[in-house]
């Protein structure tokens, strides 16, 4: 009787296969030609493949009572393909070095600053609301591109999953709002607004910047580049420092 | 052929970061030191732009499928989420608005609010 039920469960249980590379695949491919063919560009950034297609999935896994363990053991091959894609980020780093090395100081001295503000402001914010430790964690990498946030977050002793879900939600935020923000603030300078942009809302936010100017998005680019090797550098090292000297 | 010597390049770059950071120790996550290797190389004219390119492009075209697995993981922190949504919302408002407005202003103050080019 026992083994009849668990034979019975385990077939109601379907394989989880197909949804997992096979399905990333086609869902993203299909969401970005249809993001790429969209003009507009605030419809451009509520549209934005990469956040709907992870709402997507988890919207199905949840909903179907899917177990994400099982999930996550059949991509297994896509998250081991991450590390050699982000040891693949140096070449846009190195393209983006030559573009601007006569400002190469002050957008480095700036892009800095924006990181260690990302930083110290989440901190200051989970030490307010009292937040755990490994939700603090999860929250000090976020002003960067999702890839370097997941593995900076992890190395952390954050949930990553949730820093790359947070890193999208702020890029969406920034390419919704940011341009409004800036006029706000009286700022009008293109290279102002695209390495602000770049720093603080990375791909999504630089997507949004190339729509508002070239040059815009040239400096947001740079930036985004950028902001992914200092985090690096940065953020390992302010993290326990911060954690020592305020808890 | 071109395939092969990007593709190894970069594996290379990776295995001796992990190689690395196994004999120093530490957290720093080796794909990150990799990255900078790599940089290195490239700007030091060691490995040329050439050599990187043909697995490097159509790999950065495709990144996003690589952490979706992985971005899909938040569902299994729903209940801690919901019990600090209040925090979360805050982060994700307060950490971009202060980073655009210190970023923006700082060059700003040297180069000046309006478009000079």
């Amino acid at each position: 009787m026992t083994n009849f039920t668990f034979s019975a469960i385990s077939e109601l249980q379907p394989n989880l296969w197909w949804l997992s590379i096979p399905f990333i695949i086609v869902l993203f491919l299909a969401l970005r030609a249809v993001n790429q063919s969209i003009k507009n560009s605030v419809l451009k950034s509520l549209t934005n493949h990469v956040f709907l297609s992870i709402s997507i999935i988890a919207l199905l896994l949840v909903n179907l009572n899917l177990p994400y363990t099982q999930f996550a053991s059949h991509s297994k091959l896509l998250s081991w393909l991450l590390e050699p894609a982000i040891v693949a980020l140096a070449l846009p780093l190195y393209q983006q070095f030559t573009h601007v090395r006569k400002n190469l100081l002050l957008i480095v001295a700036t892009c800095s600053l924006g990181i260690v503000n990302a930083t110290v402001v989440a901190f200051l914010l989970s030490i307010l609301f009292n937040a755990p430790a490994q939700l603090s964690a999860s929250v000090a990498a976020l002003s960067v591109t999702t890839p370097i946030s997941l593995i900076v977050t992890d190395s952390l002793g954050g949930i990553s999953s949730l820093a790359a879900a947070l890193v999208i939600f702020i890029g969406l935020l920034g390419a919704l709002f940011g341009f409004m923000l800036f006029k706000l603030a009286n700022i009008f300078n293109h290279e102002s607004q695209g390495v602000a942009m770049g720093t603080a809302c990375h791909a999504i936010g630089t997507a949004a910047a190339i729509a508002e100017h070239p040059k815009v998005g040239a400096y947001s680019s740079v930036a985004m580049a950028l902001s992914a090797l200092l985090t690096a550098i940065i953020v390992p090292l302010l993290y326990p420092f911060l954690v020592n000297i305020l808890l | 052929m071109k395939y092969l010597l990007s593709s190894a390049i970069i594996l290379l770059c990776l295995a001796l970061a992990k190689l690395i950071m196994h004999f120093i120790g530490g957290s720093f996550p080796a794909p990150l030191l990799a990255m900078v290797i790599l940089l290195a190389l490239l700007l030091s004219g060691i490995v040329k732009e050439q050599h990187v390119k043909p697995c490097a492009s159509p790999i950065l075209n495709i990144m996003p499928i690589f952490f979706i697995p992985a971005g899909v993981g938040f569902i299994e922190h729903l209940g801690l989420i919901k019990s600090h949504w209040a925090f979360l919302a805050s982060v994700v408002v307060l950490v971009p608005i202060t980073t655009l407005l210190l970023v923006s202003s700082v060059i700003a103050y040297f180069k000046g609010r309006e478009n000079n080019d």
